[in-house]
């Protein structure tokens, strides 16, 4: 396919999709329904943000949620500590995420492999011990440990939040738009199948990583802070779960690695499907996830968009 | 040097000796097959299981548990490689981190729903009894499990080193497709990696259950703490989980005394990173480099 006409079928579908979406709060009266919506928008947006650093250069962090973390606490304590009003902290939460991620990106995108993978894991889980244990520490009051923060009630309903948060999966989905054909996804995906390869080809791959890495921390960051403000209380324990990092990973190859559509529709599946089973099989739920998980890996290791491309020989990007 | 100082580093040596038997099996399945093996917690998780529910029912001794963790497990990762991860293995990794992600979820909540969240421990005549000289505690189980791990080590370098199934699976780390045209059956040797993996892994498990507290969720942590020993010594380079684990062990047991239990593990961590980033090899420098 051309670019020209991916571009126009691009803009047609983003355009029909998000008018679609848009509108859901407007044909639903279900707080129950738009809640549900709103989940899946939010995972769409954080499964997107690990699609775009590691799906497409295949490697693989394992600490995303900690940029979700950071941008929790820095909405929290903007809000609470500051004063601030929501929309501006939600920005910052993204602009602290990227101002962290820069240094952590140029120090860990060096490794390679299962490196990068535990490095990026180690980072998480030290930012989380950080936050946990600082006021201890060091005897003051700033992140109230394992306390967690309360936030302002804002009086928002859902709508709000529903808003808010298709407004930055938006911004991820426009990120993989700029992906596909762009010579920035080249260089992304060039990295993905022989990085030495493409440094000789005049590739500037620390260069291309970092901004995946820092695009990706930006709007993980942002979710954090509207999540944060969604949920009004926060605890290290939660926004850095490792379990939050496992979700999006898994979404994302569920749908397919490094494909525009996969986190769409891993995360709508998964999200759905956990939401089903987490209300019929509470006791089982978490057993069941791992036995999806093995079986997806060993039936479809390329996901439901590889494997469609791969029966059907359409091609979707 | 004073007392303090000196009981720290004991305890850290101590700590680094058993964090070293059950790293070993992480650094040995990495080694051979560049497997990030994320169900390593519960491995060890059966092992202390096995050692726990043979002593409450047949009363025996968890030191005298180790020989049917040990085959319990062989069994256990025998099987999980054969059937499973070698469906994955010519895949890319991340195939292999995320499948053993699911065998951890699995594993585990089974486990939970088996045995509850109850909190167990195991009581023996010998529980909590020290041994004293100059001044210094050594609790007898910690220096006993001490000594079977560095025992596990040096039984493990042998089987590497002098028999015929170590040599196959030393040739298949080094070079799978030269190893398979002299003759070895990868998928075979992958099978009894992960299973000898499993196994010592069962065995420190088992060595463990006298002093600490067993759970079917502690798996994950010790996953992690396997990570961090294994990166320092040198990831699939065996005697770095000696040493990996000697400094880690230390490291925690003083920032333990001197600073808070919880900053310790915030102290793992920043290690394990700045480890990563300034020399991924490993301390000696023999790690894989991938």
């Amino acid at each position: 396919m051309n670019s020209q006409a991916y571009r126009v079928k691009f803009w047609m579908c983003f355009i029909v999709a998000s008018v679609a979406t848009s509108l859901v709060p407007f044909f639903t009266s279900s707080e129950y329904i738009l809640r549900i919506v709103t989940v899946v928008i939010f995972w769409i947006g954080m499964a997107g943000c690990w699609n775009i650093m590691s799906g497409y250069t295949g490697y693989i962090d394992f600490g995303p949620v900690v940029y979700f973390g950071i941008g929790s606490y820095a909405t929290a304590i903007g809000m609470t500590k500051y004063g601030m009003p929501f929309f501006p902290s939600a920005v910052l939460s993204g602009i602290i995420s990227v101002l962290i991620a820069l240094p952590i990106g140029i120090t860990t995108l060096r490794l390679r492999g299962a490196y990068f993978a535990i490095a990026t894991f180690a980072f998480a889980e030290t930012m989380k011990q950080v936050v946990l244990e600082f006021d201890r520490t060091f005897g003051v009051s700033f992140f109230q440990g394992s306390h967690g923060i309360t936030l302002p009630i804002g009086g928002h309903d859902n709508t709000f939040f529903f808003y808010c948060f298709l407004a930055v999966t938006f911004g991820v989905i426009l990120v993989h738009y700029g992906i596909e054909h762009s010579k920035f996804g080249y260089g992304l995906k060039a990295i993905h199948e022989a990085e030495g390869a493409a440094e000789i080809a005049g590739v500037n791959t620390t260069g291309v990583k970092l901004r995946a890495y820092v695009n990706s921390a930006f709007f993980l960051g942002v979710l954090g802070g509207i999540e944060a403000y969604w949920i009004t209380y926060i605890t290290p324990g939660d926004v850095f779960n490792v379990h939050k990092t496992v979700q999006m990973v898994i979404m994302t190859l569920l749908g397919g690695m490094g494909t525009f559509l996969g986190p769409i529709i891993g995360a709508s599946f998964l999200t759905v499907l956990s939401e089903i089973l987490g209300t019929a099989f509470v006791e089982y739920y978490l057993i069941m996830v791992g036995a999806i998980i093995i079986t997806v890996i060993l039936i479809m290791p390329r996901g439901v968009v590889g494997t469609i491309e791969e029966w059907s020989g359409i091609r979707f990007h | 040097m004073d007392t303090v100082l000196i009981q720290a580093i004991v305890n850290g040596i101590l700590l680094g000796g058993v964090y070293a038997a059950y790293s070993a099996g992480f650094s040995l399945i990495f080694g051979v097959m560049g497997v990030v093996n994320l169900a390593h917690g519960e491995l060890i998780m059966l092992g202390a299981f096995t050692s726990y529910w043979l002593f409450q029912y047949f009363g025996m001794d968890p030191y005298l548990s180790l020989p049917f963790a040990m085959i319990f497990l062989f069994g256990f990762g025998y099987i999980v490689q054969k059937y499973i991860i070698n469906r994955v293995i010519e895949l890319p990794h991340i195939m292999s981190y995320i499948l053993t992600f699911g065998i951890h979820l699995m594993v585990a909540n089974i486990a939970l729903k088996l045995w509850t969240h109850d909190f167990r421990t195991i009581t023996t005549s010998y529980s909590g009894a020290n041994a004293a000289f100059l001044g210094l505690n050594v609790p007898y189980a910690r220096l006993i499990t001490f000594f079977i791990a560095l025992l596990v080590i040096g039984t493990l370098w042998f089987f590497l080193s002098r028999t015929e199934t170590g040599r196959a699976i030393r040739a298949t780390s080094m070079d799978k497709e030269v190893a398979r045209l002299m003759g070895v059956d990868i998928r075979e040797i992958y099978a009894v990696t992960f299973g000898v993996g499993s196994a010592i892994t069962g065995l420190a498990g088992a060595a463990i259950s006298p002093f600490e507290i067993i759970s079917p969720e502690m798996g994950l942590q010790y996953t992690i703490i396997a990570f961090c020993v294994v990166v320092l010594g040198g990831m699939g380079y065996m005697p770095g989980a000696l040493w990996g684990g000697m400094i880690l062990g230390v490291a925690q047991s003083l920032a333990v005394t001197y600073l808070s239990a919880g900053i310790s593990v915030a102290v793992t961590f920043f290690i394990l990173f700045v480890m990563l980033i300034v020399r991924p090899t490993g301390i000696v420098g023999k790690g894989l480099v991938t």
